[in-house]
């Protein structure tokens, strides 16, 4: 394989397994995380299973707090230092009430920014994790590996997230083993992963990526959001229906950059099955942090296009 | 390890060798690779059925609204709440329309698959909407891109009869349930009697939201709406108001005339034990 969607040196030095892990795999017997349909399928397609493999990586979220490397300090609008990546999207919303008439507590400035600090935090727990289970596989002589499942988990009172990667290694019978060629990944297994094969494409690399766009409201939105009146009294009534702006343009640009940071990682190959996980989390006076996952599987054209004969429709009597 | 015997397995079937073609390709450049990179939420199934008509998968799209509500509509009245209905309608109608203009950025033809997603809370409608823009192969741009919630199965099949998807139809309402006078509450309190104050506004929210719905197609052109879904109830914040909201995918038809699939009466002989047979692929 020519390259890797995720970054195959995150986690160091290549051949870290555990001695355990190393006894295990060398075993003799195989192992394997497939149904049993998955399982006869994969036969078929000429794949022998050879272990079931993992990676894990358990990340402290520590980047608003003291001491993090991620941490701006107590003002939002201020970077703590140069080492910090600073985002492609932000924007500003200005108060259009000549903010000094109403009270101090009137919000006069808004923003909309990327968090690339956490993206780049949940890209490093998602890439070790993954980088390790590759190496497993590596480790065992695989060509690629099918049926992936990922997980996160947040860690009961813990500020821990837990990244946990799984899939079969599997070889594929009559080519020859890999030379140093990093095995390619898919989240598919049985028949869909034998459907897009006969379709034309071949598995690269499983990819995703998380967008995170933290929200501070201006005062319009606070007022549409928590049905504020215009001064603290009610003097001026209330705002009308309205789209609040700031929030759909964040929600959009949440969903925009995950993709994009996707595509980042595409080349000119396709996302197959793509799944996205948005996640909003409510903070107070209309602020919020949105996150969105998107994940999938980059593949490959390695021939042309079989087309199909058109679908004949039919009533199944069962 | 030792091999415990599918060496011998038959390596001449051809999917085999599909498989060993496509894993010695990855050493090579991308076969045909399009200029620019594809992204889908498509099912691979879906992929295929899209390609068997001459369509093709462009990008995952998005469209989000957040609309306002203002304060004290919820507290009880009388007939339709008006803002609540507006702000509905006014949170689909524009997450659709971010949905269209980035579908016609990527130069699609329609969106199909949206995933519609909508939260009713007592200051604020959020409305979600996620699809994979679509464009036939060899098609030329368009600026009024469709925006369906039917799978990409069904938009073919919908292809196939001759029709073809014109937009997203859309319809909310929301109505107070009138208090009942405190005689009629006192004297229901240990009957076992029907609430007519909510049926009355279940029809109500229902009539206006149905009626919402069939305007909002007939202002895209549409001859009807397919695949109507519905979700009613009492508010979680306000149990006295009672929304009802529809929507489906409003559609024409684009051929001379319907085209009748005649569908074939089949007879699985599925055995049940054998669960797959990857030799049905082909």
């Amino acid at each position: 394989m020519d390259d890797a969607s995720i970054d195959p040196d995150a986690t160091g030095d290549d051949g870290d397994l555990p001695e355990a892990a190393g006894r295990r795999l060398g075993s003799g017997s195989f192992s394997s995380g497939l149904t049993v349909p998955d399982f006869a399928a994969c036969l078929q397609m000429g794949l022998a299973p050879v272990a079931l493999v993992q990676g894990f990586c358990v990340m402290q979220w520590g980047w608003y707090g003291q001491g993090s490397p991620y941490s701006r300090g107590m003002t939002p609008y201020a970077f703590s230092g140069p080492s910090v990546p600073r985002g492609v999207y932000s924007e500003s919303y200005q108060c259009p009430h000549g903010g000094y008439s109403y009270s101090n507590e009137h919000r006069v400035w808004g923003q909309n920014y990327q968090q690339p600090w956490v993206e780049s935090a949940w890209a490093e727990g998602f890439t070790s994790s993954y980088t390790r289970m590759v190496e497993e596989a590596t480790e065992v002589g695989a060509h690629g590996i099918i049926g992936v499942v990922d997980t996160t988990r947040h860690l009961a009172d813990m500020n821990v997230t837990e990244f946990h990667m799984l899939g079969t290694a599997v070889v594929v019978r009559g080519v020859a083993a890999p030379s140093g060629a990093t095995p390619w990944t898919t989240y598919l297994a049985g028949q869909r992963l034998a459907k897009l094969v006969e379709a034309g494409y071949m598995p690269v690399s499983v990819v995703a990526s998380l967008a995170s766009v933290r929200v501070w409201a201006y005062c319009v939105t606070e007022m549409l959001m928590e049905g504020r009146p215009l001064s603290a009294y009610g003097a001026g009534g209330y705002l009308p229906v309205a789209e609040v702006e700031q929030l759909s343009r964040a929600h959009i640009a949440a969903r925009s950059l995950a993709r994009e940071h996707v595509r980042s990682q595409l080349g000119h190959d396709t996302l197959q099955g793509a799944a996205i996980v948005a996640n909003t989390q409510s903070l107070a006076q209309g602020d919020e942090v949105i996150e969105c996952a998107l994940r999938g599987t980059r593949v490959r054209r390695f021939k042309d296009f079989d087309p199909l004969p058109a679908p004949r429709p039919t009533v199944r009597l069962s | 390890m030792s091999d415990p015997g599918w060496a011998q397995a038959p390596t001449g079937s051809d999917l085999a060798a599909e498989m060993r073609l496509a894993a010695a390709s990855l050493g090579k450049p991308a076969h045909d690779a399009p200029s620019r990179a594809v992204t889908s939420d498509l099912s691979v199934d879906e992929s295929l059925l899209l390609h068997s008509i001459g369509w093709e998968a462009v990008d995952v799209v998005f469209g989000a609204s957040v609309v306002s509500i203002p304060p004290f509509v919820w507290t009880w009245g009388s007939g339709e709440i008006t803002a609540a209905s507006e702000a509905h309608n006014l949170a689909v109608r524009s997450a659709a329309k971010h949905l269209g203009a980035q579908c016609t950025e990527v130069r699609g033809h329609g969106v199909v698959g949206v995933h519609v997603e909508i939260e009713v809370q007592r200051h604020h409608v959020d409305v979600e909407l996620t699809g994979t823009a679509v464009r036939p192969v060899k098609g030329k741009d368009t600026n009024h891109p469709f925006v369906s919630d039917l799978s990409a199965r069904d938009f073919t099949l919908l292809h196939n009869a001759g029709w073809g998807p014109v937009g997203l139809a859309f319809g909310a309402s929301f109505v107070y349930a009138p208090r009942r006078s405190a005689g009629t509450a006192m004297r229901q309190s240990s009957q076992n009697v029907e609430l007519t104050n909510f049926t009355e506004a279940m029809y109500a929210a229902r009539e206006a939201g149905m009626e919402h719905m069939q305007r909002s197609a007939l202002d895209m052109g549409a001859q009807g709406i397919v695949a109507v879904r519905v979700s009613e109830g009492p508010m979680w914040f306000a149990n006295h108001a009672i929304g009802f909201t529809a929507w489906g995918t409003a559609v024409r038809l684009e051929a001379q005339a319907h085209q009748y699939l005649s569908p074939q009466v089949v007879l699985p002989l599925d055995d049940a034990v054998v669960e797959f047979d990857v030799q049905s692929l082909r």
